[in-house]
């Protein structure tokens, strides 16, 4: 079903409000008042929008360590993230759990972990116990193109598909590894393929447009309940925040650093969030459906709402 | 549970868990061939889950398997995955350590998840497998483990925690699966979470037996009664250190301490014992613990040799 107007307007907000916070949060890291370590997700706001937008009540959501805009969007506000940062009692886990492993139970966050690969079964565990309780319900598990590299991603692929489990494994693609590309550390996977030998249907989100990977998103979350099947989905994201050291004899343009967690130094927090004029940011995406200066008024409202949301 | 008739150890920890297993509401029982063939050797034969549950010949994915019994502890449900061997438990380590803390730490699910592994300590089996480290497992996360080793422990063990809310490790022996299962008849303790067991009571000397020793540490305490000796015989069934006030009110009546520990490990449980009891001013202490030999990677025996008349003259010399 195509999005209508005003539902096009309040998706772009979610896609403004989890930039603009994790601006917020940049800051607040770059200040140095950050008691844990944050792996931002500039960029990954429009899969995250639409994974939030596709979840109904009872289903589960499995993120990696870098799940802020998970969190955010389950959650619909920044403070007790932040606060959870700052380890404080009011943090959206009292200060239990931190940024990696970050939790929101009642909004199906059940599981997070920092171990690659450790989410895969356990996802595939959620999905058995929803189904012989009889729920209509989908567990998505979010993987990234390392964790993907370990053994228990195709173990719990081929325990899904064999015990016909409603799971989605969804898998953040940003070609990084911390600082490796995948071109310096393996041969190509051809995600499709492995999909398709184990019978698991395969779809490619890219461009970050929300407004088209929602209405994607529903049909795979619809299908994988329906025929009891899990279904891969891979998403090509950058991690926006990278940059270039000053140039030396060995890199005379500057050696290029990957953002991979900590504070992005060239990220700067501003009225107007858009950080490349590209497809790898969603924000930039968002300027393709709606009107440049409305995107702009929009983002000032968001921006004096989380100003005095944490303040 | 009502008891069962006396019988081999095997029969009698198979028998024990059909029970437990067909008693249970929504029980999801899984592993590698558990409901085929041999049925692991014997260990699952016969299971039967109720209908709201269901058995599960899993594929042969360690680390998954046990990462996907987390995933349906914390969706509220109870599982059960028994394993062939503990080695198989390896690739599992790090859903044991960091799924298992996550668990503990930020949820509260009244969900269910017990690992039955059987402890190859058969020996003869070469370098492709020889750990009998069950305490190692338990110790890198802290994680409750029990061993079975008799007739009255196997009832009481999976009577207490089995497809109980939380999560713990029940392993039982390979060495013992044909002899005749140990009745200690009527314990003078027993713990209530079933850490450990008093099942003689007496003044002359007190042993102690840890991992799968218990079968050593009985017949330890027969040879001694042969001569007159009353010995007290505790078993830590527990896989790390507890509370050990109960054994060391004991050994300060008996002043005369015996410690069996059959792990391979480097760093045995009994050690947490032997330090607190050594300020005691024992008049006497034996430490007995399987010694790696130099051909320990080649298939050879597992089994500890015991001189237990030895022992007991060095208990009774003055």
């Amino acid at each position: 079903m195509p999005t209508s107007i005003s539902n096009k307007k309040k998706i772009a907000e979610e896609v403004v409000r989890l930039r603009i916070s994790q601006m917020f949060v940049n800051e607040e890291y770059k200040a140095k008042r950050l008691k844990v370590s944050v792996h931002l997700a500039l960029g990954y706001e429009a899969i995250a929008v639409a994974v939030n937008e596709t979840m109904e009540r009872g289903d589960n959501l499995l993120p990696s360590h870098r799940n802020i805009a998970y969190n955010l969007a389950r959650a619909g506000k920044l403070q007790p993230i932040l606060d959870e940062y700052y380890l404080k009692p009011t943090g959206i886990n009292a200060a239990h759990s931190g940024s990696m492993n970050m939790l929101n139970p009642e909004m199906g966050i059940v599981y997070t972990s920092s171990i690659l690969g450790n989410a895969f079964p356990v996802a595939t565990g959620l999905a058995l116990s929803a189904k012989r309780r009889g729920k209509k319900n989908v567990t998505i598990v979010i993987v990234g193109d390392g964790s993907m590299e370990e053994g228990s991603y195709y173990e719990s692929m081929l325990m899904a598909r064999s015990m016909e489990l409603p799971v989605i494994f969804l898998i953040e693609n940003n070609e990084w590894s911390m600082s490796t590309r995948i071109d310096q550390r393996r041969s190509p996977i051809d995600v499709s393929l492995l999909s398709k030998s184990m019978d698991i249907r395969y779809e490619l989100l890219q461009g970050n447009d929300p407004f088209s990977y929602i209405e994607k998103f529903k049909d795979v979350r619809e299908y994988s309940i329906e025929n009891n099947m899990p279904v891969c989905v891979e998403v090509k994201v950058a991690t926006l925040g990278e940059r270039r050291l000053p140039s030396t004899q060995e890199f005379p343009e500057g050696e290029f650093i990957n953002y991979h967690a900590g504070p992005a130094p060239e990220v700067f927090l501003n009225e107007w969030p858009m950080i490349k004029e590209s497809e790898e940011d969603p924000v930039f995406v968002l300027t393709k459906h709606i009107e440049q200066s409305v995107l702009k008024e929009d983002a000032r409202r968001q921006f004096a709402i989380l100003q005095k949301e944490i303040s | 549970m009502e008891d069962v008739k006396p019988h081999k150890y095997l029969e009698h920890v198979n028998e024990t868990l059909r029970k437990a297993v067909g008693a249970e509401e929504g029980l999801v029982v899984f592993g590698q061939n558990v409901s085929a063939g041999s049925r692991i050797s014997g260990f699952t034969k016969g299971f039967v889950v109720k209908e709201s549950g269901v058995i599960i010949n899993s594929t042969n994915t360690e680390n998954s398997l046990v990462g996907f019994g987390f995933g349906i502890m914390i969706g509220g449900g109870k599982s059960a995955l028994f394993m062939k061997q503990l080695d198989f438990l390896f690739l599992g380590i790090d859903q044991l350590v960091n799924t298992y803390n996550i668990i503990r730490n930020s949820t509260h699910t009244k969900g269910s998840f017990t690992i039955l592994p059987v402890i190859v300590d058969m020996g003869y089996e070469g370098p492709q497998s020889s750990s009998n480290n069950f305490a190692d497992f338990c110790s890198i996360a802290r994680i409750d483990g029990y061993a079975i080793t008799n007739k009255y422990d196997v009832v009481k063990i999976i009577a207490t925690h089995f497809a109980k809310p939380g999560f713990r490790i029940i392993s039982v022996s390979q060495r013992m699966y044909k002899d005749e299962i140990i009745d200690p008849g009527k314990p003078i303790i027993t713990d209530k979470d079933m850490k450990f067991v008093q099942y003689k009571d007496g003044a002359d000397v007190t042993i102690v037996s840890f991992n799968f020793s218990f079968p050593y540490a009985w017949q330890l305490a027969l040879e001694a009664e042969k001569v007159g000796m009353k010995p007290s015989v505790w078993n830590v069934n527990y896989m790390t250190p507890v509370d050990w006030k109960s054994i060391l009110e004991n050994i300060k009546i008996t002043k005369k301490l015996v410690v069996l520990d059959d792990s391979k490990s480097e760093n045995l449980s009994c050690f947490s014992l032997l330090a607190e009891a050594r300020g005691l001013n024992l008049e006497k202490d034996i430490f007995i613990k399987r010694e790696m030999r130099a051909d320990w990677l080649n298939p050879v025996s597992d089994a500890i040799d015991i001189n237990y008349e030895a022992v007991i003259r060095e208990l009774a010399a003055q």
